[in-house]
């Protein structure tokens, strides 16, 4: 029997298959193909003849030239198909990251009633799960969802589509949902970064959630050096569904890079409306902020500094006897060391004084950290928040374990 | 017997103390052949030092330096402000930069394609999809197969920055795996074009490409590239987290220096003096 010239035509389709990845098939290839058959045809020598009376077999056909090219060419289409699917697949971008944590609050009681805050808070917990879905079809718009999973629930913490225009080396890009409020440095700083389990106070009480509805536009330039971000956002944040007022409000932040020390400065105008003791309605009040930010990466080998200071009028609590908001300040700053490629020291003082014109009401938190990256996907961080309130300061320090994995 | 024991169980704990620690480049496709060759060239000169160079695309290997998983990153485009912010807030540096080399970033075609020379215009509207056949900008009646790299590519990256000015590459560009792939793919070919290092260049052509309409054809060469008369060039880079330091600023210095860039020359690139 003459194996080979079944052998042979099937060895070239399969290997046509493999390597169709870097190599064009063209008719010029499937033309050499057949041709190879028909030469290695003629030189395989005939085989005796009682060696092919022996066998029962069904003499298979020499497949055609046509065949082949017919072959090829389904084994082409499907490969293109195949590769179409998986560009698809590649415009889908999933990241994501899991915290889970044991805390220990000098808080805890043991209490099966009673208000949140006093009840044990000794525990193990997910503190975040995270997973991002960022579909790009192209380079000029985006979808990004991005759902926190945790023991509470599921809360959306992103979902926004973003325009960017190919025009300019700006790059100036739309983004309409829900986006953290481009203010300051530690709001936009992804919490799987962070080297301290929590935002300081000041940022958390001002800006609760760090996200809000809106639009924004955001653009870089000079060489990459000069930043902005505007937005019109509700000004209600993300814990409510539903904005109360009319009047939208207003932030954005500058921003310039020198190199090693980058700079900002951020603003926020709006407005919150609030329940008082002589208006059931509720009446606005002024929600301002301003700050300061600033990173430097010192020319001591992996020491980083940062900080921030935010001052602005925050609106009270519903049903307050106030008429106007209350003047507040707070400010953090963090020292940062990296000991190698795997060990960091970590230390963070923050301030946060919730009416300035009220002596003895500031709280400030030092807060010790070490975290030690196992590998580039996963870091374990050990956190202590040493945390004074200056009248009355009460047992709350609070110790956090922290494994955190990432993809 | 004991004495034995001893002495092995010693040296077994002692020698990985002692032992080189290797120097990582990870990174760009179209340099892993140059880095390899200066690193096998540098080892050979210093015995001791240990080079091992991977590749897997420039945006792998700054992603690499970012996590601290390399300790140098090969780059062949500039790092962009996302990263050095990223590099800045994990490692508090903004990154040191070394080009090393120069590359003209050439435009193939296959051997029996009748064009010789493509404006910028062109090359952009071929790979923005406006252009389909080559009778279009001069050549026989046949539709243009386009070449391209993957996303993580520095290659791909800067010819769609500098090329295509930012716009996205037409869906019918088909992407392939490495500078190499893409050569293979024009050269097999005859209705294809494809982009990458000058070093690749094997069994394929190279377009002469015009600034515009008017300006000369210009091929990629040593002069042309230095001078700047070739339109599409650019700098190689390799990127660290530190100041150099010992081995790192042994090989890096050696690298720009003539010994090195007699090899960056030998591999097909353009010496960056």
């Amino acid at each position: 029997m003459n194996w080979k010239s079944l052998v042979v035509p099937l060895a070239l389709v399969v290997c046509a298959s493999a390597f169709a990845e870097d190599a064009k098939i063209t008719n010029a290839a499937i033309e050499q193909a057949a041709a190879e058959v028909v030469a290695d045809e003629a030189q395989v020598p005939e085989q005796p003849e009682q060696a092919e009376e022996a066998t029962d077999e069904v003499k298979p056909t020499t497949p055609t030239t046509e065949e082949l090219a017919g072959k090829l060419e389904s084994f082409g289409e499907a490969f293109t198909e195949m590769r179409n699917q998986l560009e698809n697949l590649n415009r889908m971008r999933i990241t994501g990251y899991l915290q889970a944590q044991y805390v220990n609050d000098e808080r805890s009681t043991n209490e099966l009633t009673g208000p949140a805050a006093t009840r044990n808070l000794d525990q193990f917990s997910v503190r975040r799960a995270r997973l991002k879905f960022t579909y790009q079809f192209s380079p000029t718009s985006r979808f990004v969802l991005q759902p926190d999973i945790t023991s509470s629930g599921v809360v959306l913490k992103d979902g926004y589509v973003e325009f960017t225009e190919p025009w300019t080396t700006w790059k100036h890009t739309l983004t309409a949902g829900q986006f953290n409020w481009p203010f300051g440095f530690e709001i936009m700083y992804s919490s799987s970064s962070r080297e301290v389990p929590e935002r300081s106070r000041v940022v958390r009480t001002l800006f609760p959630g760090e996200r809000d509805r809106g639009v924004m536009l955001s653009g870089l330039g000079l060489g990459d050096r000069l930043s902005y971000r505007v937005a019109i956002v509700n000004g209600t944040g993300t814990a409510q569904s539903f904005d109360f007022n009319k009047r939208k409000d207003l932030v954005g932040r500058l921003g310039y890079s020198f190199g090693a020390v980058d700079v900002g400065a951020s603003v926020y105008r709006g407005s919150d409306l609030v329940t008082t003791s002589f208006n059931a309605k509720g009446i606005e009040f002024d929600k301002e902020r301003q700050g300061i930010d600033v990173q430097w990466a010192t020319p001591i080998q992996g020491l980083g500094l940062r900080g921030e200071y935010i001052t602005g009028k925050q609106a009270p609590s519903s049903g307050t006897t106030r008429s106007v908001s209350q003047d507040v300040e707070g400010w953090y700053f963090y020292a940062i060391k990296n000991l190698g490629t795997r060990h960091q020291i970590v230390v963070r003082a923050d301030d946060y004084d919730p009416d300035t014109n009220i002596a003895n009401n500031a709280v400030r938190t030092i807060n010790p950290s070490y975290i030690f990256h196992w590998d580039a996907n996963s870091k374990v961080m050990a956190s202590y928040e040493f945390i004074e309130t200056e009248a009355n300061d009460p047992d709350d320090n609070v110790f956090t374990l922290r494994y955190q994995y990432s993809f | 017997m004991k004495k034995i024991l001893t002495a092995i169980l010693t040296a077994a704990v002692a020698l990985p103390l002692f032992a080189a620690k290797p120097v990582t480049i990870k990174g760009s496709d179209t340099m892993v052949i140059m880095n390899a060759r200066l690193a096998e060239t540098f080892m050979a000169k210093m015995p001791g030092t240990i080079i091992q160079v991977t590749g897997g695309g420039s945006g792998v290997g700054i992603a690499a330096l970012i996590n601290g998983t390399t300790d140098v990153a090969a780059s062949s485009r500039p790092i962009k402000a996302s990263e050095v912010d990223k590099l800045k807030a994990r490692f508090a540096t903004p990154g040191y930069a070394y080009p090393i080399a120069r590359d003209g970033l050439s435009v193939y075609l296959n051997t029996a394609n009748a064009v010789k020379e493509l404006t910028l215009a062109q090359i952009r509207d071929i790979y923005l999809g406006k252009v389909t056949n080559w009778k279009e900008v001069g050549g026989k009646d046949a539709l243009i197969i386009l070449y391209s790299r993957e996303n993580s590519s520095g290659t791909y990256t800067y010819f769609k920055d500098n090329v295509l000015m930012g716009r996205d590459f037409s869906p019918r560009a088909q992407t392939l795996q490495g500078t190499a792939a893409v050569v293979n793919a024009v050269a097999n070919d005859p209705n294809g074009i494809g982009y990458g290092g000058a070093a690749y260049a094997k069994g394929i052509k190279f377009a002469a490409v015009k600034k515009d309409a008017k300006s000369p054809a210009i091929l990629p060469s040593l002069e042309t590239v230095r001078s700047g008369q070739y339109p599409i060039s650019r700098y190689l880079y390799l990127y660290t987290r530190v100041k150099p330091a010992k081995e790192m600023k042994s090989f890096l210095d050696w690298a720009v220096g003539p010994e090195g860039q007699e090899i960056v020359t030998k591999v097909g690139y353009f010496p960056v003096k």
